[in-house]
């Protein structure tokens, strides 16, 4: 992992393109599904979040889920949702403390962000550069023996 | 890696993976209907069923359940062969007999040209296939709450005994991995009916919408570590208040900067 994806809310104008372009990157069948992320009012006058999956340490969904569909990437890092293995029981999406597993209603499905396999859309299409790929500088010492 | 042929095109496989596996990863149909991800291969179904033989079988060839069968060195595979679709067929014929009404057996026994069974109906059949994936799930998952009772023509699914099972917790894995949608359940937005039992729904703080039930969120608080009040809001509540939250630091830092 050389990149992590960084939300910079100072910057979101709240205009809610990356919330499209997310939902059209994950369309199922030629028809768009539930996007992973929303841009949310925050109650301060002109500032918004874009609010989207924290790909958690030890994250509350994949700990909910009995049948192990919630397994982190070892080349993205984000936690992948396998919705060949997910039974739809709900427990993920009730978990997550930042409401970020999310049912898709229309194409029975529960999603959730997966960093669009290493390159998330939402960042190419937000107008301010609000979500960017941003390389990990190396800042960490080696550890003495 | 081991190399096989399936229809007639060379393709490689990853050791101890199932037949089933590959043939779909090259985009073959077949159906399959008792595999789901989320449990270990059961071979209960058999419409998974493919011929398979080798170049020193001396023609002899024989029919495996695909899901079940890891894949071989220099197996050959043919997974729409005329004895393939005759098993098939036959298979789907008798299924007919017992779920006439069951619209995903009705569907696929007319794909392959079946409209009327040729058996005889059996008298009071339902929509379960006998497929196992309900009460797989449902151990997997650590319930243990239903399982198949009974024999031949009367083997069903139930809870132990036929009583409201004690152990189930309302999630209802088992209705959504049904491939006929037999086990039935309600949902009214407070209660949770399934199996004779009734469940409570837990309801958000903030927005009164429901989201799992009550057992269903004390199982996961007890025995997954899930923090007790993660359970008091629905999605929709957390995400507002993490936005309110990143917010109001982003607004201090705004302050700062001013
Ligand atoms: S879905 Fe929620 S719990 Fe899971 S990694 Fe994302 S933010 Fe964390
Ligand atoms: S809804 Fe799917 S992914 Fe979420 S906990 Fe249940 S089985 Fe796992
Ligand atoms: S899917 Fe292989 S026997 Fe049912």
């Amino acid at each position: 992992m050389n990149y992590r994806f960084v939300v910079k809310p100072e910057l979101c104008i709240g205009c809610r393109t990356c919330e499209l372009a997310c939902s059209f990157a994950h369309s199922v069948n030629g028809k768009p599904g539930r996007s992973r992320i929303y841009p949310l009012g925050t109650g301060h006058k002109e500032l918004w979040v874009p609010v989207v999956c924290l790909q958690c340490e030890d994250p509350a969904c994949a700990r909910s889920c009995l049948v192990d569909a919630i397994t982190r990437n070892p080349e993205t890092g984000a936690m992948d949702l396998d919705a060949e293995r997910c039974v739809r029981c709900m427990a993920c999406v009730a978990a997550c403390p930042f409401g970020c597993s999310l049912h898709d209603a229309n194409h029975q499905m529960v999603v959730k962000c997966d960093l669009c396999g290493g390159d998330p859309v939402c960042a190419h299409f937000c107008p301010t550069k609000a979500l960017v790929l941003e390389p990990i500088v190396q800042q960490k010492k080696k550890k003495s023996a | 890696m081991v190399t096989l042929t399936i229809n007639g095109k060379l393709v490689r496989a990853r050791e101890g993976e199932m037949l089933l596996d590959a043939i779909r990863r090259e985009g073959i149909e077949i159906p399959a209907t008792c595999q789901h991800e989320a449990v270990e291969p059961y071979g209960a179904c058999r419409l998974c069923t493919v011929e398979i033989t080798k170049a020193d079988w001396g023609g002899w060839k024989n029919h495996v359940t695909s899901c079940l069968y890891p894949v071989q060195e220099g197996l050959i595979v043919s997974t729409h062969s005329e004895d393939v679709i005759r098993i098939r067929k036959t298979i789907l014929d008798l299924f007919l007999a017992r779920c006439p009404n069951a619209e995903l057996i009705q569907n696929m026994a007319a794909e392959y040209g079946i409209t009327r069974t040729s058996y005889e109906e059996v008298p009071d059949g339902n929509d379960c296939i006998l497929c196992g994936l309900c009460t797989r799930v449902c151990d997997k998952m650590g319930f243990q709450a239903i399982s198949t009772v009974g024999r031949g023509h009367g083997k069903e699914v139930a809870p132990p005994l036929g009583e409201a099972p004690p152990d189930c917790v309302g999630c209802l894995a088992c209705a959504q991995i049904c491939p006929t949608n037999y086990i039935k359940f309600t949902d009214d937005g407070t209660t949770r009916t399934i199996w004779g039992r009734e469940f409570e729904l837990v309801k958000c703080e903030t927005t009164g919408q429901p989201t799992i039930t009550k057992e269903f969120a004390a199982y996961l608080v007890k025995h997954r570590n899930i923090p007790e009040d993660y359970f008091t809001r629905c999605d929709s509540a957390h995400r507002e208040e993490l936005a309110k939250t990143m917010g109001r630091i982003t607004h201090w830092g705004r302050q700062e900067e001013a």
